[in-house]
């Protein structure tokens, strides 16, 4: 199971990119759509401190927003 | 030092389309972006594309990006810090540190949303305070919310979010609503929406999170305070053009000033697009302009070589 996690809703122009973003570089990922999975949601929340998706998180780090240069910074 | 005939700022439909005419002419060129897209991709269906009949943001992007990928357009993908003229070449600084050099550039570096400009936007951003309906309604399942702005945009916006919020809270600071009327219509049936004419939010006040607004009556001043967990800012467009300094021509809405070839007042810099002074923004006429751009671009180059060949 990979250690990448992507925090998304389905109506999100920002999480397709950031996904096809990381299918583009091979980037194993899970996805947690948080428009259904409300406990998902919450946790995602209280960990970024932060009510916006897309949410990339690897172990304790986290990027909000579709933002290369801080993703390509999490995944090195 | 690697010198490029053409530097491109900004993939949507203006720097994508001007990417492609230009690699046809023969230039080399590369398009630095923030990202692909710009704001076609907020755009949920477009129905005044030629040659598609009905396609969302994403999938036309998606056909501009194959395009460009097929003409083997190089693709930097990276925020642009400044762009400076010296002497007669261009130079783009990056967010990735790089430094990029051309002879000529176009600027199709778009829109993005304006901001309220209150106490609490910026310390709430992404807090409760959103500039995407689409993206970030759904987070906002079961909880009051405010919409500012009166265009298609903030109904839009207030629409959308009846599907998940208790109540929306509608501001906008002009006495009527300027959406379609088909909007509007819309709005008035759905029981959830409390709209506010001639009101405007003035504060965002919470603790870890939005906790309430404080809105203005604008013609009597009055303030008062509304509960809500979210707060939706549609108040329109602004140019992105904090990287080029005043030396760059704008007009009064800060959008690039060009003429009918897309020319500004700096020789060799072009613009393209919504961040330009062409009127009227669609999709049609910014992919329009960066072709037309381009072509200006190559119609630069070679006058200069013809110049310096005398």
């Amino acid at each position: 199971m990979s250690d990448v996690t992507v925090y998304t809703t389905p109506t999100c122009p920002w999480c397709t990119r950031l996904k096809n973003y990381l299918k583009e570089k091979g980037v194993d990922f899970n996805e947690v759509d948080v428009s259904t999975d409300y406990d998902s949601a919450m946790k995602m929340v209280e960990l970024t401190g932060q009510r916006s998706v897309p949410v990339l998180t690897k172990g304790d780090q986290y990027v909000v927003g579709f933002n290369p240069d801080q993703i390509d910074r999490i995944l090195q | 030092m690697e010198v490029y005939d053409l530097v491109i700022i900004g993939a949507g439909p203006a720097g994508m389309t001007a990417g492609v005419f230009a690699i046809r002419k023969g230039l080399k060129t590369v398009i630095v972006s923030e990202d692909i897209g710009g704001q076609v991709n907020w755009t949920n269906d477009i129905e005044n594309y030629m040659g598609f009949g009905e396609i969302d943001g994403q999938s036309l992007v998606r056909k501009f990006e194959e395009q460009v990928k097929e003409h083997r357009v190089m693709v930097k993908l990276t925020a642009v810090r400044s762009l400076k003229k010296e002497g007669e070449l261009f130079f783009i600084r990056t967010e990735s540190e790089e430094t990029i050099t051309g002879k000529t550039a176009i600027i199709c570096s778009g829109k993005r949303p304006k901001t309220l400009n209150v106490p609490g936007e910026e310390e709430f951003r992404n807090k409760g305070v959103s500039y995407c309906s689409t993206c970030d309604g759904p987070l906002f399942r079961g909880v009051p919310v405010a919409v500012v702005g009166g265009g298609n945009s903030a109904v839009k916006s207030a629409l959308d979010l009846a599907h998940y919020a208790s109540e929306i809270h509608l501001f906008s600071l002009l006495p009527n609503l300027t959406a379609d009327a088909i909007l509007v219509e819309r709005l008035q049936r759905e029981g959830k929406i409390k709209t506010y004419l001639g009101h405007t939010v003035v504060e965002i006040k919470g603790g870890q999170a939005v906790e309430k607004v404080t809105v203005e009556r604008v013609d009597t001043k009055e303030r008062f305070e509304v509960p809500v967990q979210g707060v939706f800012v549609e108040i329109g467009l602004i140019p992105n053009t904090d990287f080029v300094d005043d030396t760059v021509e704008r007009n009064e809405l800060q959008e690039i000033m060009v003429d009918c070839l897309c020319r500004t007042n700096i020789p060799g810099l072009f613009a393209a697009g919504d961040v330009s002074s062409v009127p009227e923004k669609q999709i049609i006429i910014a992919a329009g302009e960066g072709a037309k751009a381009a072509i200006q671009a190559w119609e630069y180059l070679l006058k200069r070589s013809d110049a310096s060949a005398q």
